[in-house]
């Protein structure tokens, strides 16, 4: 069985993001599923420059902080439940 | 009481950094009444009945954040532009802090427990054996509660094994530690200012947003924005509430326009040593309980709820007031701004002539933002030798004041009592000192349960809180984060001590 690789995950932790919800993120022991954990490696970023850069790639239309990067794209107005959903997606992709 | 994160205090702090926004700009006036509208665009899904109301309510908000009492000077037919015009020219009176917007509340009905359709009418019925009132009877196999017998006791609940009873509060009553929250004769709320302890519980509360606190954040985005000589005094439970350490924390706050930064935790060794002293000569003198005076709410609570506790309070001034007079005197020219988590400090603010200005975490936040300012990407600044008082930091945490204290005294033989939030059921506990007294020698009161940490103005959960002030909660990664095409990480600059590697 060949080693699947960990799916990279990067929270803002801007202080943008981090009042506007982005600080709930990193409860993530708290409330994500360990499977879905263990195939993570979660690291606390510094801005991911998508709320002050409009032109900035950003996968979703309505994107507000917080923003999370998993595996290099940008996703928006991440909340906890939306943050397990999409890491849920992605290791299982 | 909600949960920190919710709708409404993510809606609260988008409101304060857009009002900040246009205020830095020099375009509030002009703008002010456009705000309303840019928040709740037209093809907004609304949380409430309508986005008119929706747009309405930011409104009031507004008026809150600009000081103004709703409850006493809302006027329809004024715009916005003219309060700002107001509070321009003069700044408003700091109290009372709690303002209710009546047509913001739901009017929630009586406090009940019903039963639901969960019920499964079984054999045992310990909801009926269990109830001191005789107030269940079984219709169609089916347990009711007789209104007019109820006495809300919550026994049923507790012993139903599906969990058919469910409670129904009326949040802000509930959440209110002495009974200061009522309805008026339509069933809307009021608050009884005369009972008021302003501990922000029923703000908090209320997940309509119909009470609300008057903000101090004007006059001190005011003074920011004239160039004044301000010192910021930042209370010790800001450790944890921003994304960066302490020396970073400082450094945000000199990049925002104070002139200097100064720990309250100062002033808070102050305290410590003054009640050291004094818990161990009331107890070589046989003077029974004292209990601390930091908490400002419990304070109120003492002078408008529990007289005889006014002998029992240590004299010693509060951190806040102690630091105040410290920086009065080093530099007197210099305006002073007190930074906390508390709501109630703005009412011993008001009657302490050293502090010029209130403002709270959360508004402190929006003020970094406002003004594009990332506490994690700031320099660290060198914090001064705070060794005598680092341990005072402490004071932000349940059992911290009295371990303080303790640690400032000699003799070991000081039993400590904590008094972790204030509730209907604390004060309860606290009336019956009068006459029977606790069995301690020093009480640590403190208003909201854990601390300071869970005040009513932090950002973070006092879990993650506490994390973060130990060191860990943010994980780094392998690599010193250098992201997507972005800048160069904070990682290089910064002290490493807050991103520690994966906790």
């Amino acid at each position: 069985m060949n080693k699947k690789k960990k799916v990279e995950v990067k929270i803002c932790v801007g202080t943008a993001c981090f009042v506007q919800g982005g600080a709930d993120l990193l409860l993530y022991n708290d409330f994500l599923d360990p499977e879905v954990l263990s195939g993570c490696e979660i690291e606390g970023s510094s801005c991911l420059d998508s709320c002050k850069n409009a032109k900035a790639e950003v996968a979703d239309v309505d994107s507000k902080p917080p923003f999370v990067s998993i595996n290099g794209k940008i996703y928006g107005s991440v909340n906890q439940d939306r943050f397990c959903k999409l890491l849920e997606e992605a290791v299982n992709a | 009481m909600l949960e920190l994160n919710n709708q409404y205090t993510l809606m609260k702090r988008r409101i304060d950094t857009d009002v900040l926004r246009l205020f830095f700009d020099d375009r509030l006036e002009a703008d002010a009444d456009k705000l309303p509208f840019l928040i709740i665009p037209k093809d907004r899904i609304p949380n409430r009945c309508c986005i008119y109301k929706e747009r309405a309510m930011v409104r009031y908000r507004i008026m809150a954040l600009l000081g103004i009492d709703i409850e006493r000077f809302d006027d329809e037919m004024k715009p916005l532009a003219e309060y700002v015009q107001e509070i321009m020219d003069e700044d408003p009176p700091a109290v009372p802090v709690l303002t209710t917007i009546i047509t913001g509340c739901s009017g929630c009905p009586q406090d009940q427990y019903r039963i639901s359709d969960a019920c499964r009418g079984c054999f045992a019925r310990p909801c009926l054996a269990n109830c001191p009132k005789d107030a269940i009877v079984f219709i169609n196999g089916q347990a009711h509660i007789l209104e007019d017998r109820c006495i809300r006791c919550g026994k049923c609940m507790e012993v139903c094994p599906f969990h058919a009873v469910v409670h129904i509060p009326v949040p802000c009553e509930d959440a209110c530690p002495v009974g200061a929250v009522k309805k008026n004769e339509q069933g809307f709320v009021e608050i009884d200012h005369k009972m008021c302890i302003s501990c922000g519980k029923c703000a908090r509360s209320c997940p309509f947003g119909a009470i609300v606190e008057r903000s101090g954040l004007m006059p001190v985005a005011k003074m920011l924005k004239n160039g004044e000589k301000v010192t910021a005094m930042v209370a010790p439970a800001i450790e944890g509430q921003f994304p960066g350490s302490l020396a970073q924390i400082k450094a945000a706050l000199l990049k925002l326009g104070f002139t200097d930064v100064v720990e309250v935790a100062e002033g808070a060794e102050v305290t410590s040593i003054h009640e050291a002293e004094e818990v161990v000569e009331r107890k070589e003198q046989g003077k029974g309980y004292m209990t601390t005076s930091c908490c400002p709410a419990y304070m109120e609570l003492i002078n408008k709820h529990l007289p005889f506790l006014k002998e029992r309070h240590s004299t010693a001034l509060t951190p806040m007031a102690y630091t105040a007079k410290l920086c009065k005197e080093r530099d007197p020219q210099s305006r002073r701004v007190f930074i906390g988590p508390c709501l109630a400090k703005r009412v011993e603010a008001a009657r302490t002539p050293e502090v010029d200005g209130v403002i709270n975490f959360s508004e402190l936040a929006a003020l970094f933002i406002a003004r594009d300012i990332d506490v994690r990407e700031m320099e660290a600044v060198d914090l001064g030798d705070t060794s005598s008082f680092s341990d005072c930091r402490e004071f932000a945490c349940s059992t911290g004041v009295a371990g303080c204290v303790l640690h400032r005294v000699s003799q070991e033989d000081i039993r400590t009592l904590p008094v972790n939030g204030l509730d209907k059921k604390s004060v309860r506990l606290m009336k019956t000192w009068e006459r029977k007294a606790p069995d301690a020698d020093l009480v640590e009161v403190m208003c909201c349960e854990g601390g300071c940490i869970a005040g009513p103005g932090t950002i973070v959960k006092p879990a993650l809180a506490m994390r973060l002030r130990s060191g860990s909660g943010i994980p780094a990664g392998k690599v010193a984060a250098s992201v997507l095409g972005g800048r160069p990480a904070a990682g290089g600059s910064t002290p490493a001590s807050k991103m520690p590697s994966k906790s």
